[in-house]
């Protein structure tokens, strides 16, 4: 776990008032668990599939699939596979040979990503309404979002941090911005 | 009649004694008139047709067991180990941090963040502790990932490689005992009493030969619980009250007549012959508890 984990651990130990809270981090970060509660908020979300056999995924879902790792040592990666092989090849390198699990999901159209800052993002408006509607269930302020799109849907698909190296000048600058406008509507109250 | 699922893993069957345990669930449950199967990973899609889910796999909250508990969880599914408790429990940072903020007696610990990590602060931790003290990392499980250091150079060499999955460590003054008592606790209940031995010479229960990969274990010695301690009782209660009501095994040091928390595990062993020894019913006691 990373230091920011820790923080929101430390003050929820405190009962200070924080976002994201330590299992809000440890759900989204685990893609089927990000989705099952996604899903149960209503949101549109991916099917998906957690297993430890390739035979399961291609009978369920055949090609082209994308495969995002299970376990404690594998984070923010995923990988599709077109064939076959490809699948057995990235179902060797996400289950740490063969000793985790993975979670599949059917690539139904494209894949895309974009930045999720308090929720906001500069995307159609069914995109749109995920990017908020996650914000509003995990509360994870900045991070960035897979979206499958499909059949003229939006279909949330994972959810991965953002690296430093991913942060713009431009989003420190939203991120102030938003931060400066909860301060002065006094509305850091609803992180009770 | 409840349709229990017991997710496990291939090596839940490699210990005969295991095995054993998990066939004893399997006739409690058959014998209350319930349904019990076991679940492997390419199950996990099935867990709605279910009633309960009991985890037997070992649990991690990064790991695939923490997908099938919140999965059980937030579709109403009674389950154990319920998602909170393993996000407590498989992180020692979060347990010792409610140890504090509770009151619950339990062994000095200090914290080590990442960013501290340097020669002024592993010096002021000898100075507090003594040599040698205990390093663990949040998610040891099984005696492992619990090491000691003495001197400078151990110390780094042991905290390097923990801090690879963690930008914090536990660190904890080095108390030996020739056991550990481990009270099982359900529902805020007492369900067995056993002492964890050390092996000659060793310092945890579980420890690896030199030079061999393998875990040796102390013995298990089992007591009848109204012959243990009513104040160690007490305090394994204690320590599982602000974590939830559901299947935990408390390890307890006792010093100079008094009792410490070593730390509350979720998942707690159960093998047939050894933690169910004085208690025949604690398999049927956890059957009724999914099933109710």
């Amino acid at each position: 776990m990373k230091t920011g984990y820790y923080v929101s651990l430390h003050a929820e130990t405190l009962e200070d008032p924080v976002i994201p809270s330590s299992v809000d981090i440890i759900d989204a970060n685990r893609v089927p668990v990000l989705l099952v509660r996604a899903a149960k908020a209503g949101i549109l979300t991916a099917p998906y599939l957690v297993t430890d056999s390739v035979k399961q995924i291609i009978s369920e879902f055949g090609f082209p699939v994308v495969l995002f790792p299970v376990n404690p040592f594998s984070f923010n990666i995923f990988k599709t596979a077109k064939n076959r092989s490809a699948l057995y090849r990235a179902f060797k390198s996400l289950s740490m040979t063969y000793k985790y699990a993975v979670c599949a999901q059917p690539l139904m159209g494209e894949m895309i990503s974009f930045k999720s800052i308090f929720g906001k993002c500069q995307l159609d408006e069914a995109t749109r309404e995920i990017s908020e509607r996650v914000y509003e269930l995990f509360k994870i302020p900045i991070c960035k979002l897979y979206v499958q799109r499909a059949n003229g849907k939006s279909y949330l698909s994972a959810f991965h941090p953002l690296t430093m190296e991913e942060i713009l000048p431009s989003d420190v600058r939203m991120v102030s911005e938003m931060i400066f406008q909860v301060s002065k509507k006094g509305e850091h109250l609803w992180l009770r | 009649m409840v349709k229990i699922a017991c997710f496990v893993e291939k090596y839940n069957f490699m210990d005969p004694d295991e095995t054993g345990a998990l066939q004893n669930f399997k006739l409690a449950a058959s014998s209350m008139g319930h349904n019990f199967s076991f679940m492997f990973k390419e199950q996990i899609s099935e867990i709605p047709r279910y009633d309960a889910i009991f985890i037997r796999a070992t649990t991690d909250p990064l790991n695939t067991s923490y997908v099938v508990s919140k999965t059980a969880y937030e579709l109403g599914l009674r389950v154990v180990d319920d998602p909170k408790s393993i996000q407590i429990c498989g992180n020692k940072v979060h347990l010792y941090r409610l140890f504090e903020k509770y009151n619950i007696p339990h062994i000095p610990t200090m914290f080590l963040n990442k960013d501290e990590f340097h020669h002024k602060r592993i010096m002021n931790i000898f100075k507090t502790f003594g040599i040698p003290v205990v390093i663990k990392a949040p998610y040891t499980s099984f005696s492992k990932y619990v090491e000691k250091a003495s001197c400078e150079t151990s110390f780094r060499e042991v905290a390097e490689k923990f801090f690879r999955r963690s930008d914090v460590l536990v660190v904890q003054k080095f108390m030996p005992t020739p056991f550990d008592w481990r009270v099982g606790v359900l529902n805020d209940e007492v369900l067995y009493v056993c002492k964890y031995t050390m092996r000659k010479g060793r310092w945890k229960h579980g420890s690896k030969l030199r030079g061999k990969p393998r875990y040796v274990w102390g013995r298990t010695v089992s007591l009848r619980k109204d012959h243990s301690p009513l104040k160690l009782r007490e305090i394994a209660l204690k320590a599982c009250e602000f974590i939830g009501r559901g299947l935990y095994g408390v390890d307890i040091k006792e010093i100079n007549g008094e009792y410490v928390v070593v730390e509350v595990n979720d998942n707690p062993s159960i093998y047939a012959g050894f933690e169910d020894c004085r208690k025949k019913d604690v398999y049927e006691k956890i059957i009724a508890y999914l099933a109710d």
